[in-house]
């Protein structure tokens, strides 16, 4: 039986089963001791979402990102040849931070302790009385940060040799469907942020399972929630090395809420279609780029979501729109706006679960929590994560370089 | 009538909404919304909605950059509409405890704030 003619929602078991079925430590989700090493194993060497090209939009364009898990603030820049590249915003001198905007362009950046001044390439151009001191300029270049673009999406990675190139980590299916999706044309977005008292598991779990959406989202998900598939799960998964996909139900019997949100979101539709952006391959796909970014191919609410760890208990998320060109008349800027409040609508209704989880999990009383066959995905970061802390125990305590 | 408040001809009836409804950007609408009681919402949305398709019609005829300032209060009023919708169409009664959580998601960025 096909996806076009699938009526009845079936568990894919058939993809799932090779995760087995085993209930799972909760200690990883709320102790510090745990998030110590998986800051160390995972998030200061793997791939990361900070940013899209169309912030960047000409030579001496910057953003500035903070990433607290690293203590690290970082500068992306694109050169005066066009060339994206990110530097640590430390001035090599003394270490003080060069750039307290959050964005902007610059033509050289200049730090406001003793005036060394950098070009957008990093290199340290000229600085006050510079034959004083016992260096060269080479040697005081801006310290450099891996970055590379896939689909338009900047990823940095703040080993300072990564394991392996961007595209290499994403492979070649999840590149191909990145650059084929809206995001890869997306020349604006619009977002929001929140912080939440949450292990960043605990909350990028809560946006990979659809166990919960008939619950917590009883009326902004009703369209969603058919006779055949009453709880709207996904139609099936997929795994990519450390990262998954997941494919949405092919809702052909979906109906609105109101006349009204049929009017706004089948003018969308029409807006999307005529740029192109439908059909595509990514119309109904869920990819999650591990370790902690998902985007959602729908070409309407077409967003990411990234989670960046702040402490073991407490997690910051990233909400982005992506669009495709500017509003071509009222209707696609009132169509982008709805979207914009529908999706952060459904994300606010996440926040109090989520954090009563984290509070349960805080107490200490259970020693394993459980995943269903429609919770896959969530059981897939587990093992991918914690398989990433084991090998880094391995090689700490094989004598390799300490972190 | 102020200068500050009018609407394109046509669409009279809605001026009284104006002051309330049409904020110039994303956040503010969202914290209107917010701001807002039960009743407000319900006046402005049963007054709005039967103009929704007209609003948009009469706008979509000229192209965006050549609104004028009163076809942008009306895109901004039929913009703070669709939030409004949300909650009177989807939310209903639980409105109230929705506004508790979205104080959570700060909007940061917005592609559809009229310059």
């Amino acid at each position: 039986m096909n996806a076009q003619t699938q009526t009845v929602f079936r568990p894919p078991v058939d993809k799932t089963a090779w995760l087995g079925t085993d209930p799972i430590p909760a200690r990883p989700y709320y102790d510090p001791a745990y998030y110590e090493l998986e800051r160390k194993a995972i998030f200061m060497r793997s791939w990361l979402n900070i940013g899209h090209v169309s912030e960047l939009p000409e030579p001496g364009s910057f953003i500035r990102r903070e990433l607290e898990f690293a203590e690290a603030s970082l500068l992306i820049v694109r050169g005066k040849d066009g060339v994206i590249r990110a530097f640590h915003n430390v001035c090599t001198h003394r270490a003080t931070q060069l750039v307290s905007e959050a964005e902007g362009r610059a033509n050289a950046f200049i730090c406001p302790y003793h005036m060394w001044n950098f070009g957008l390439d990093g290199q340290l151009r000229s600085a006050p009385e510079f034959e004083n001191f016992h260096t060269t300029k080479e040697d005081c270049a801006l310290k450099q940060v891996a970055v590379d673009v896939c689909g338009g999406l900047i990823f940095v990675n703040l080993d300072r040799n990564p394991a392996q190139s961007l595209r290499d980590y994403l492979g070649e299916h999840l590149v191909g469907r990145l650059e084929m999706a809206p995001v890869a044309q997306a020349t604006g977005f619009s977002e929001y942020v929140y912080e939440l008292e949450a292990n960043w598991k605990m909350d990028y779990d809560n946006f990979q399972e659809s166990y919960h959406l008939k619950f917590i989202h009883s009326r902004t998900g009703a369209p969603s929630f058919t006779a055949g598939n009453p709880f709207g799960h996904s139609q099936t998964y997929d795994f990519y090395g450390p990262h998954r996909t997941q494919t949405f139900w092919p809702h052909v019997d979906m109906e609105a809420a109101s006349p009204i949100q049929q009017a706004i979101l089948g003018a969308a539709v029409t807006f999307m279609t005529e740029r192109g952006l439908i059909p595509n391959p990514t119309n109904r796909e869920y990819y999650a780029l591990f370790p902690n970014f998902f985007l959602l191919g729908s070409p309407t609410q077409h967003f990411s979501h990234v989670v960046y760890p702040l402490t073991a208990r407490k997690s910051r998320g990233v909400v982005r729109l992506y669009w495709v060109g500017e509003p071509k008349c009222a209707s696609e800027m009132l169509a982008r706006e709805y979207a914009f409040v529908v999706t952060r609508d459904i994300h606010s209704e996440d926040v109090d679960v989520i954090r009563a989880g984290q509070r349960g999990m805080n107490s200490g009383a259970l020693d394993h929590i459980h995943f269903q066959q429609m919770e896959s995905l969530c059981r897939h970061l587990y093992l991918v994560s914690s398989g990433m802390v084991e090998s880094y125990r391995d090689e700490q305590a094989a004598g390799g370089e300490a972190a | 009538m102020s200068a500050r408040q009018n609407l394109p001809a046509g669409f009279e009836a809605l001026v009284p909404f104006v002051a309330r409804w049409a904020a110039a950007t994303t956040a503010e609408r969202a914290r209107r919304r917010s701001d807002s009681t039960a009743e407000e919402r319900q006046t402005f949305f049963d007054a709005a909605a039967p103009r929704l398709q007209a609003a948009m019609a009469y706008l979509d005829a000229k192209p965006l950059p050549e609104l004028d300032d009163a076809d942008k209060r009306l895109l901004n009023l039929m913009m703070g509409f669709s939030h409004v919708q949300m909650a009177v169409e989807v939310h209903r009664e639980t409105e109230p405890r929705h506004a508790a959580w979205r104080e959570a998601m700060v909007i940061t960025h917005s592609a559809t704030d009229l310059a």
